[in-house]
């Protein structure tokens, strides 16, 4: 009975390892895009970003989940995030720094499902 | 160590008679019962932290959080471009000239209501009724953020036409001045008032559709081609909307392409006649290691081209020799030349744009040689600084006419986003 419970203990983080997998997502933003622009994981995956700039500052806003970074310049390195997808809907994210013409339409989506 | 414990588990479960009734039971009630302890765990922790129900692990320097629903309001940014430009083989002398100083400033009523716009003041001076610089107010409009798929944009806007039109940041193109293509057959900066509807599709396209005021016939020419046929949202007539769209393809990282179109009326002004303007145009940037590319492809056609030049011929006393058909088109190579670790970046470029506003000619009229140009763009774009570029190029612009040597140009420039 016991060597069932120590079983039992032990399995129950491997049961979990398939929900909390890791997902690295390697985002570019530029005027005025982020590549990719819709992201799907399953929910349970902790994703972690990370984002380079292939032009200016650019921000980083989840507004669902309270996220706002600033993503640094051309050459300057990359910021990375890391979201723990639990509730399943969508999060949509945005340029939260002013980066020309077209800012307002640098929008893109992470789905979680 | 828990994974060999978790195929074992899994092992004894696949031989339900061996291991039968109590032990099983057992062992089902407590995993049961873990996991309900889990579930209760997972709502006692989001319960005393609801302010982050996603937390973010961050580098570096996060902003503020905010909270979802803020109103708040954009700092203001801006840009600005200032050159000199020299025409050699002529005794005419250069001219400095500060271009363009623009302020961009927003504000977010809410997460899914937004507010942006740009404000525009070309060659630094406004004075009335003479020549000179001008104000010009190039967006302000309001967006009512949907769905991904489905968004709603109206006011002053830009046509989604071309590479520069909505992507005109000094720093983000090379070459002092923009490329001819994008100055006479797609009219850039082509703002104007207007609603429509935008959004991603998924799978790295995204389109734009809007109807907007349309462009003015009467200001139409044989030289720069539909650029001052523009209404600028003075007083826009909008007898009948013209409408706008693009789709693009950016799925794939550092690849860009896009098609767009415009179509509508143009002769509210005028009583005989109202052609019909089309504009069909795709373009693509591509960038692979150092090297940068972008291509674009532009024509422009006008119905009616005879009447019109006779319409305004009555009017004016001039026959404008407007085009039935215009086009054009330009290829760039850049090579960012500084290794990767260096702070500063230096890009050189060559650009060759092939452009003829009087392409094709209603019945009647003949092509002038001296509208068939082409150009060769040759220079460089230092980056002390991502944001600042210091510009030089040397232009050669040459015509099909006899009658007209090439022009040779030296132009600086410098610009700058903040």
């Amino acid at each position: 009975m016991r060597i069932v419970l120590v079983m039992l203990v032990c399995a129950l983080p491997a049961q979990e390892t398939p929900a909390q997998q890791t997902k690295v997502v390697r985002m570019i933003a530029e005027r005025f895009v982020f590549v990719p622009s819709q992201v799907k994981v399953k929910k349970g995956t902790v994703v972690e970003f990370r984002i380079t700039s292939e032009d200016t500052n650019h921000g980083f806003h989840i507004p669902r989940a309270g996220i706002n970074v600033i993503i640094p310049k051309r050459g300057r390195g990359e910021v990375k995030v890391v979201f723990r997808a639990e509730e399943p809907g969508e999060y949509a994210f945005e340029c939260s720094k002013a980066c020309g013409a077209g800012h307002t339409q640098m929008r893109g989506v992470l789905v979680v499902e | 160590m828990c994974r060999l414990a978790a195929v074992a588990l899994t092992a004894i479960s696949v031989f339900p008679q061996e291991t039968q009734d109590p032990r099983d039971k057992r062992i089902e009630e407590l995993e049961t019962r873990v996991r309900m302890l889990e579930e209760r765990l997972r709502a006692l922790e989001s319960a005393r932290a609801p302010e982050k129900p996603a937390p973010a692990a961050v580098t570096p320097a996060p902003v503020a959080v905010e909270p979802a629903v803020a109103e708040y309001r954009s700092p203001i940014s801006g840009y600005m471009d200032f050159h000199y430009n020299k025409d050699r083989g002529e005794q005419s002398p250069g001219r400095l000239d500060f271009h363009r100083f623009v302020l961009l400033f927003g504000h977010n009523f809410t997460d899914r209501i937004k507010f942006w716009s740009e404000l525009e003041l070309e060659h630094a001076f406004v004075e009335g009724r003479e020549e000179k610089g001008e104000l010009e107010l190039e967006q302000a409009y309001l967006d009512f953020l949907v769905k991904p798929w489905l968004n709603f944009r109206g006011g002053m806007m830009l046509a989604p036409v071309g590479l520069i039109n909505e992507r005109h940041e000094p720093p983000s193109f090379n070459g002092v001045e923009r490329p001819f293509v994008d100055t006479v057959i797609v009219p850039s900066t082509w703002f104007d008032g207007g609603a429509g509807v935008f959004g991603d599709l998924g799978k790295g396209f995204a389109y734009k559709f809007y109807a907007m005021a349309p462009l003015d016939a009467t200001g139409f020419s044989a030289e720069e081609g539909l650029r001052e046929g523009r209404q600028k949202g003075f007083q826009s007539i909008t007898e009948r909307p013209a409408f706008t769209g693009r789709l693009e393809f950016r799925g794939l990282p550092r690849l860009s392409l896009g098609a767009s179109f415009w179509r509508g009326r143009t002769g509210f002004d005028l009583l005989t006649v109202n052609p019909r303007v089309r504009v069909f145009e795709f373009d693509g940037r591509f960038s692979h290691w150092r090297l940068d590319f972008r291509g674009q492809f532009a024509r422009a056609g006008v119905s009616d081209a005879g009447a019109l030049n006779l319409a305004l011929q009555r009017r004016t006393g001039v026959n404008p020799n407007i085009a039935r058909a215009m086009r054009g088109f330009y290829w760039e190579s850049a090579a960012r030349v500084l290794p990767r670790r260096f702070p500063h970046d230096l890009a050189v470029f060559w650009r060759y744009e092939n452009f003829d506003t009087q392409y094709r000619m209603p019945s009647g009229y003949l092509p002038l040689p001296q509208f068939d140009r082409t150009a060769h763009v040759m220079g460089f774009t230092y980056y002390p600084e991502p944001d600042v570029s210091l510009k030089f190029d040397y232009t050669i612009l040459r015509t099909r006419s006899a009658l007209f040597p090439s022009l040779h140009t030296v132009n600086l420039g410098m610009g700058w986003w903040f």
